[in-house]
């Protein structure tokens, strides 16, 4: 197909101002009559309130008010599936993110002078520290229904058999870290109430419309009352995607006198009180023919939602339903549970529980592979799945599968081809390098059993040019130029001619959310949807003007063109304006869906997944326990590309965000309470860590896509992660199941292998 | 003490910063490139009721070599280190030091003084200043002292500086041509990390791989920053070929005394004393072969 925008290296419509500092996020507006709000967090990780006492804090010059759940009018709960999470909590607290209060002051020191000022009166209760004793009749109950709040399991075959019938069994048990979203812009924003009532909402989210909901089920206020502007963000990665502080802005509106009140919180709060990863433990046992064929998958994955589900239930569903990777095993036992501790709070984060399982999955196919002289890449193309064929998971793929070209490719990189050559090359003796592969997928879009919709609006403007709406927000993906590009190809213009406004529940439809590896593809189709609709609007009004019949009509780049008379969009917009017709068109889309979903899965399967493979090559310094990234390929299997530099954001984002993953990255809580605090001991890669990241995507396209095009913003950094720890023990021959993999824990894992060896040959 | 509440007082020249460190009253503290200053505030550590602010006195940043010594002012950046050619040839393992602090934006407002002052057992440049031999020169209103800096540090973030006197220079001996060093640091990551462990060693050579006598000094593994004394005497014993290094650095790990924190385990530390000796030895002796 020729193109003119779609498929070109298209540079970011909201480039130049992220990268001069110019945009400013809604956390970075001041107002001369703003005043601070601040939250009381708990004292403790679990512990029973007595009673607080607000009456100090109040009497303090300059304090505006002092809020706490008795404040709230409506539902004092949020939460996307369960609302399960106190607003602010009155009688039990179950993390040191809980919020106990809400202040607004004057200035930001008299806000948290304020603080201090409120007097708790705690009892602390045992701390559930660890999920598996969470599960234990020992262990408290930290909800009515116990600590277990989800379980999933899928199960198909014949397991005892197959592991009778199997050549080869490799059993493990895997860790993984609790990984922080570290954006840029921590949780904040502002709100204020009008005095009609009307209240604005700015704060970042990834998706305004269901955030708005939720302010308006603990307001007990009608939701079109309500405005949430939720773009643009400084990331969020899915850290944005449950309420952040939108319900505490909103109380706090009610009590300003119409002053606005912004929240920001500092690092070091956003790393206690904002979600993470769930941290996993996943034990797996796979077994295998000696030809290589897999025969069977066994995965009990347990994940530490913390004190509250958010979104942990959908994580570790899709965990489970990834837990066997692409490929197709006919004896599958999977279980999965998501399970409530004192430990912070965990939800949603790209990748989305996928991350946790392929590390087990990947590391197993290299081990057997190992074990029976099978190259890595042979073996992985032998069991995945093609489009069409039945997956581990049990249901037919019927969307497009680009597995098995994205093995193709990396068996013929450079990197791949020449990594005996490569490894060679160390530059000091004691340091080892090792190349390895890793292949994943991820679901694209909700599950089974939610509505997944994408709607946007395509609006002719005074000046003749074209204002796009999509609910869904730039969280910093860059799918807003997606938009514009798919935009300007079907409306045959110019992409300057294109301007798009997103998050914000006054001026857009609502799309769904910015989660799921969905945006692009859900808000693309939408797109596409609305464009017919905008040129039909526009041919049909030149023939109204010009009295023609609308075939002898021609839509040109920027204009109309008819009988030789050229008619610039100004003048229809202008006809239109003048004879009191709208210059609005909406596109409606509803994503396809599987009719049946598996039977205990939790949503499974997914109609859509995008595919990817890793190859990596590190260096590991034997001295020091050091691992360096020095080499990426990513092979994405997105669909149709609808922007390569786009794609390539997004990959090596991915790439580095995984490297993070696999080295650096943990937030550590010990009984309850953080002892990671901010960015001096939270670690994540810099541009010294980051290596040279080649992009090769196949593509692979996909019929129900705009343009061919699926979704690829999750499964970007996942398989690396596999990769990365295959590609230590092929430098080394020492295995880290247990991440992140720091210098201290490779080290001592050189040394364990070191006193086997002495052992050995003694 | 609220941030808020704090003064900041930017005195033009140094004698208007001594009168003003002499006056007493209210807490002060000297802030210079802030950038250890500032974090402490944040954190409710450092909280003076005025801050005496020297960023801008140029008089006390200087990189100069007299009178068989090189003066360096307390204000001169890591940037300036970095970048200086008499250290580049005489104090390479100070350039190394400066080099590992931070990343560039830290060392464009970093100071040795303020490094100096901060006193952190993790402190980059101060090993390096160590082995070679830096002493420092505490000025106030009335009187100038100089000590070596083993005797200025004693403790984490604890030194012998008194209220009203300041830093107002470094002092170290140039290295002659036979001498080398490095400096050798393990974090977390390579850049913006905080030391694990530290290392500097500064070697006096004689023929081929034959040591005269050479300096070796940890940071991160005692409260303070150590000498590896046991590990030094054996230097001059042989040929420094592979093995003997490996022998010398085995030893350092009976030398510190480090802890567990978040960071890393004492144990860990122990065994990185050793390997960063050890690859730092190696790395000397393969510049010393190809000079
Ligand atoms: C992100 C980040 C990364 C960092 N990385 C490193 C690192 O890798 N290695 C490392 O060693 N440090 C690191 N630091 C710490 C810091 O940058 C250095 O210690 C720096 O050298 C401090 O210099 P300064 O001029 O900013 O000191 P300031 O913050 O201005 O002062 C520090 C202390 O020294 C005192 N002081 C300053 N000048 C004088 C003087 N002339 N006389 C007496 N007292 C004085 C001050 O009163 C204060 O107590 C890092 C800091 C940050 C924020």
């Amino acid at each position: 197909m020729n193109t003119k925008w779609v498929g070109k290296r298209v540079k970011r419509i909201d480039g130049p101002e992220k990268v001069t500092g110019e945009l400013k996020y809604m956390t970075d507006y001041h107002f001369d009559n703003m005043v601070w709000g601040k939250v009381l967090r708990s004292e403790y990780p679990h512990a029973k309130i007595n009673s607080i006492d607000i009456e100090p804090a109040k009497n303090l010059p300059g304090v505006i008010c002092v809020l706490t759940h008795k404040d709230i009018p409506g539902f004092n709960g949020f939460g996307i599936v369960v609302p399960d999470q106190p607003v602010l909590c009155s009688d039990v607290v179950r993390c040191t993110g809980d919020a106990v209060a809400l202040v607004a002051a004057e200035t930001l020191e008299i806000a948290e002078q304020a603080l201090s000022l409120i007097k708790v009166d705690y009892e602390p209760l045992e701390v559930v520290a660890d999920a598996e004793y969470a599960l234990t009749d020992s262990a408290p109950k930290l909800h009515p229904d116990g600590n277990l709040h989800s379980h999933v399991k899928i199960k198909n075959g014949n397991m005892e058999k197959a592991f009778e019938e199997a050549d080869i069994i490799v059993e493990n048990t895997y860790y993984s870290p609790r990984q922080m979203h570290a954006f840029i812009e921590t949780e904040g924003g502002w709100g204020v109430m009008d005095d009609e009532g009307f209240l604005t909402i700015r704060c970042p989210g990834q998706y305004a419309y269901r955030d708005r909901m939720q302010i308006a089920r603990s307001l007990a206020y009608n939701p079109e009352r309500i405005r949430v502007i939720s773009s643009p963000i400084g990331g969020a990665f899915g850290g944005k995607d449950e309420i952040t502080v939108q319900i505490y802005l909103a109380l706090l509106a009610l009590h300003t006198n119409g002053r606005p009140v912004k929240i920001h919180l500092s690092r070091e709060e956003s790393v206690i009180a904002g979600i993470k990863r769930h941290p996993f433990k996943v034990q797996m046992k796979t077994a295998a023919k000696k030809d290589g064929t897999l025969l069977a998958n066994q995965v009990k994955a347990i994940g530490d939602t913390g004190a509250y589900a958010s979104l942990g239930g959908a994580v570790i569903a899709l965990a489970i339903e990834h837990s066997c990777g692409p490929y197709k095993i006919p004896n599958v036992d999977l279980e999965g549970f998501c399970v409530y501790t004192n430990n912070g709070i965990a939800g949603a984060f790209r990748g989305f529980g996928v991350n946790q399982v392929c590390m087990g999955i990947e590391t197993h196919m290299d081990m057997i592979a190992e074990k029976l002289g099978i190259d890595p890449i042979e073996l992985r193309k032998k069991n995945v799945y093609h489009q069409g064929e039945v997956s581990s998971v049990g249901h037919i793929v019927k969307s497009s599968a680009g597995t098995f070209k994205t093995l193709e490719t990396a068996e013929n990189c450079d990197l791949w081809k020449n990594r005996a050559k490569y490894k060679s090359e160390v530059s000091e003796p004691w340091k080892k390098r090792g190349v390895s592969v890793a292949t994943s997928f991820h679901g694209i879009g909700m599950g089974i059993g939610l509505p997944d919709y994408g709607a946007a609006s395509i609006e002719l403007l005074p000046d003749g040019t074209f204002l796009v709406g999509v609910g869904c927000e730039e969280i910093g993906g860059g799918n807003s130029t997606a938009y514009a590009q798919i935009a300007a190809e079907m409306l045959n213009c110019d992409i300057s001619n294109i301007s798009i406004v997103q998050g914000d529940t006054h001026r857009t439809l609502d799309s769904g959310t910015v989660t799921a590896s969905r945006s692009t593809y859900t808000g693309g189709r939408a797109v596409a949807a609305a464009a017919p609709r905008m040129t039909e609007l526009l041919i049909q009004t030149a023939a109204e003007m010009l009295n023609l019949d609308s075939s002898q009509i021609a839509l040109r780049p920027n204009h109309i063109s008819a009988h030789g008379e050229i008619i610039p969009y100004k003048s229809i917009y202008k006809y239109l304006h003048d004879h009191h017709q709208t210059t609005r068109v909406e596109g409606h889309f509803y994503l396809p869906k599987e009719k049946e979903e598996i039977k205990g899965s939790g949503g499974a399967p997914h109609h859509l997944y995008g595919y990817l493979t890793h190859v990596v090559m590190v260096e590991v310094d034997t001295l020091t326990g050091e691992t360096e990234v020095l080499r990426v390929v990513s092979i994405p299997d997105a669909g149709k590309v609808i922007n390569p530099q786009g794609l390539e954001g997004q990959t090596e984002g991915g790439a580095v965000m995984g490297i993070g993953y696999t080295l650096y990255e943990d937030i550590l809580i010990e009984n309850g309470y953080h002892k990671t605090r901010n960015f001096t001991d939270y670690i994540i890669p810099t541009i010294r860590e980051t290596p040279l990241i080649e992009t090769f995507p196949v593509e692979e396209p996909e019929q129900s896509g705009p343009f061919g095009a699926k979704g690829i913003g999750e499964v970007v950094m996942i398989p690396i992660i596999a990769a990365i720890m295959s590609a230590i023990y092929d430098a080394t021959g020492a295995r880290i199941r247990h991440l992140p993999a720091t210098p201290e824990r490779v080290f001592n894992a050189l040394k364990d292998l070191k006193k086997q060896k002495v052992q050995s040959t003694r | 003490m609220l941030v808020s509440e704090i003064d900041m007082i930017t005195p033009s020249s140094l004698s208007e910063c001594l009168m003003l460190l002499s006056k007493k009253g209210r807490i002060h503290r000297v802030i210079a490139g802030g950038t250890d200053a500032t974090v402490r505030m944040k954190e409710g550590k450092w909280r003076p009721e005025v801050w005496i602010n020297i960023k801008n006195l140029n008089e006390l940043r200087y990189i100069e070599e007299s009178d068989d010594c090189i003066h360096i002012g307390p204000l001169t950046t890591h940037t300036d280190i970095i970048h200086s050619p008499i250290l580049q040839r005489k104090a390479d393992v100070l350039v190394d030091a400066a080099r590992e602090v931070g990343a560039t934006q830290m060392q464009n407002m970093g100071t040795i003084g303020g490094n100096i002052g901060t006193a952190s057992p993790a402190g980059d440049t101060l090993p390096a200043l160590y082995v070679l031999g830096a002493r420092l020169e505490l000025t106030s209103m009335s009187n100038k002292r100089t000590l070596p800096i083993e005797e200025f540090i004693f403790g984490p973030g604890r030194t012998v500086l008194k209220e009203n006197e300041m830093i107002t220079k470094i002092i170290i001996k140039p290295q002659s041509p036979n001498e080398i060093g490095i400096f050798q640091k393990l974090g977390p990551r390579k850049a913006q990390s905080i030391s694990i462990v530290n290392v500097a060693i500064s070697l006096t050579m004689e023929q081929d791989l034959k040591c005269r006598e050479g300096k070796i000094a940890f940071g991160s593994v005692a409260p303070t920053i150590i000498r590896a004394r046991k590990c030094e005497s054996m230097l001059p014993l042989g040929q420094l070929n592979d093995e003997l290094i490996r022998n010398i650095a085995k030893i350092a790990w009976k030398e510190v005394m480090p802890i567990t924190d978040g960071r890393a385990t004492a144990t860990y530390r122990r065994d990185m004393a050793s390997a960063l000796l050890e690859r730092g030895l190696y790395r000397l002796m393969r510049r010393w072969n190809n000079q």
